[in-house]
């Protein structure tokens, strides 16, 4: 099992303006865990909470093979990963006024509500006789799809192009209301084979690439050529040539390839 | 499609606050104690920290808006107190940076136990009440016709400027409605320029927000006023609704004795720091 991923900020951005994040991991069964989330443009500090999420998501993968079947068990890990940003916050919060660089007025409200992200999990675990069992929970619009040569098998947990809008379902910071967080959140799961290949994609590349499959295109052969190489400026002119006629929304984007070999 | 452009730092879109100071602003608003003037110019306070808010980030305010407020009553002219007393269209990062002062006001918030707890927020102050002279509206619109045109033809492309009218809606120097069509006539690529209006009125009658219709409204400045707003366009319309507050196809950027800071929540720079329900 190969992985790989590519992350490129929304055109008029810096690589540090990126509020997408990307994690991958590695379980000591072998398993492969990653993660993508999404901070929303309009929350303060939201590439911050979107690497905390895409870390406590992995994490709560790996130690626990149930954690991603279960909208429970992967709610409770999106309320650690909110008990684990009211730390990180006293820390950023003490190293401003430490810079001389106190919370200004404008930031305070922001802060107040907690930063806002769309996060999504998969876990891969291949047995002995090649078959891969793996399992996905998402909140909100960052897609996965599940690719075999010419076929799309899956889109997850949004299956159709117009399903995207700018208020997705988000993971705030603050929200310790397990109930409410599970209910939101969506799981699956399913078998993969040799060959197939596994696409984590935040929104606006996880449209572009509904819309072409649409069309009857086979956008993920495209896409595993940039994730294979590893050509990140490639994939990064490639969107700037996909946003200036269109095809896609001027927005973060990130993709994670798993490539079952 | 219009009023679809992507608002950035690079395609910023822009503001004009035309803030009546006549002397008739002394006056109390209908059904209340405090001055029109007050009111108007709380809420201009409260939509340019909303703006600075809507538009923050860790590094400090990005500049989507360039914002003007242009104030009418003995003379026409920058509104501004403070740092900014003067300028016309400043860049809104400079906007947060340069309140003329940042109060302290208290409010009551939720205790989460069902009761109330009073807490301090820290209020900045870029425009201060004034009352005093003539109501020069015509001017006032020809003023922001101008800063509209110029904005226009340096940024082409840019969400169409929008132009937001705060009065007790009594001009004196002449019927405002063609100057009001004179700043809607500036059009981008994406659409043209947007008039809204605030009244604020000592009679008291019934708050009206974004009507599509001028039957209820109550006297003949009301009507001049939601004559002279723009149609509000779709996606507005649509931001209203999810607030609950109605507003019809034909709903105009028009409100009457009630909150328009609402406004800045229909403007798009991003996903949405939505809550899930």
């Amino acid at each position: 099992m190969i992985t790989s991923s590519l992350r490129v900020p929304k055109q008029g951005h810096t690589p540090r303006e990126c509020e997408d994040a990307a994690h991958v991991l590695t379980g000591p069964d072998g398993s492969v865990l990653a993660a993508v989330a999404d901070g929303a443009s309009e929350s303060l500090l939201a590439g911050e909470w979107a690497e905390l999420l895409t870390r406590t998501v992995t994490d709560a993968a790996r130690d626990d093979d149930c954690a991603l079947q279960d909208a429970d068990r992967f709610a409770a890990a999106l309320v650690r990963a909110g008990e684990a940003w009211g730390e990180w916050l006293s820390d950023y919060v003490a190293e401003r006024e430490a810079d001389d660089r106190p919370i200004a007025w404008y930031e305070q409200p922001k802060l107040e509500r907690g930063p806002h992200a769309t996060v999504l999990a998969a876990r891969f675990d291949t047995d002995a006789s090649g078959v891969t069992r793996w399992d996905a929970a998402a909140l909100g619009d960052s897609c996965l799809f599940h690719t075999r040569g010419d076929r799309l098998l899956r889109a997850f947990p949004i299956e159709s192009a117009e399903a995207f809008d700018n208020a997705p379902g988000l993971v705030n910071a603050f929200n310790r209301d397990h109930d409410l967080l599970a209910r939101h959140v969506r799981t699956v799961s399913g078998t993969a084979e040799r060959g197939d290949g596994f696409f984590l994609c935040t929104d606006a590349l996880a449209a572009w690439l509904l819309r072409a499959a649409d069309r009857g295109d086979r956008p993920w052969q495209m896409l595993a050529e940039f994730t294979r190489s590893g050509d990140l400026d490639g994939f990064t002119a490639w969107l700037a040539t996909a946003r200036a006629e269109g095809l896609m929304r001027n927005d973060d984007v990130t993709v994670v390839h798993v490539d079952l070999g | 499609m219009t009023y679809a452009a992507e608002i950035s730092r690079a395609n910023p879109s822009c503001f004009v606050f035309l803030v009546d100071q006549s002397a008739s602003m002394n006056d109390p608003i209908g059904g209340g104690q405090q001055r029109k003037a007050d009111v108007v110019a709380d809420a201009i306070n409260r939509l340019l920290a909303e703006l600075s808010v809507k538009c923050a980030k860790e590094e400090g305010v990005r500049d989507y808006f360039h914002v003007a407020v242009i104030g009418y009553g003995h003379a026409v002219g920058s509104a501004f107190t403070g740092p900014l007393a003067g300028r016309d269209l400043v860049p809104l990062s400079q906007v947060a940076e340069k309140p003329a002062r940042v109060e302290k006001r208290t409010k009551k918030v939720p205790d989460g136990a069902g009761g109330l707890v009073e807490t301090t927020t820290r209020f900045p102050v870029w425009v201060d009440p004034v009352a005093n002279g003539a109501t020069p509206m015509c001017r006032a619109l020809a003023s922001a016709e101008s800063l509209v045109s110029d904005w226009v033809s340096r940024h082409p492309d840019s969400f169409p400027p929008i132009v937001l009218n705060l009065t007790d809606g009594e001009s004196t120097d002449g019927d405002p409605a063609g100057a009001a069509w004179g700043v809607q006539t500036h059009v981008t690529a994406d659409g043209a320029a947007l008039l809204f209006n605030l009244h604020v009125s000592a009679a008291n009658a019934v708050p009206v927000t974004f009507p599509d219709t001028d039957i209820a409204l109550p006297d003949g400045y009301a009507r001049t006023l939601f004559g002279m707003s723009s149609l509000l366009p779709p996606h507005m319309r649509f931001y209203a609704l999810q607030q609950g507050v109605p507003a019809e196809d034909l709903a105009r950027g028009f409100v009457y004795n009630a909150d328009i800071t609402s406004l800045v929540q229909f403007l798009d720079i991003g996903t949405r720091a939505t809550d899930l329900r």
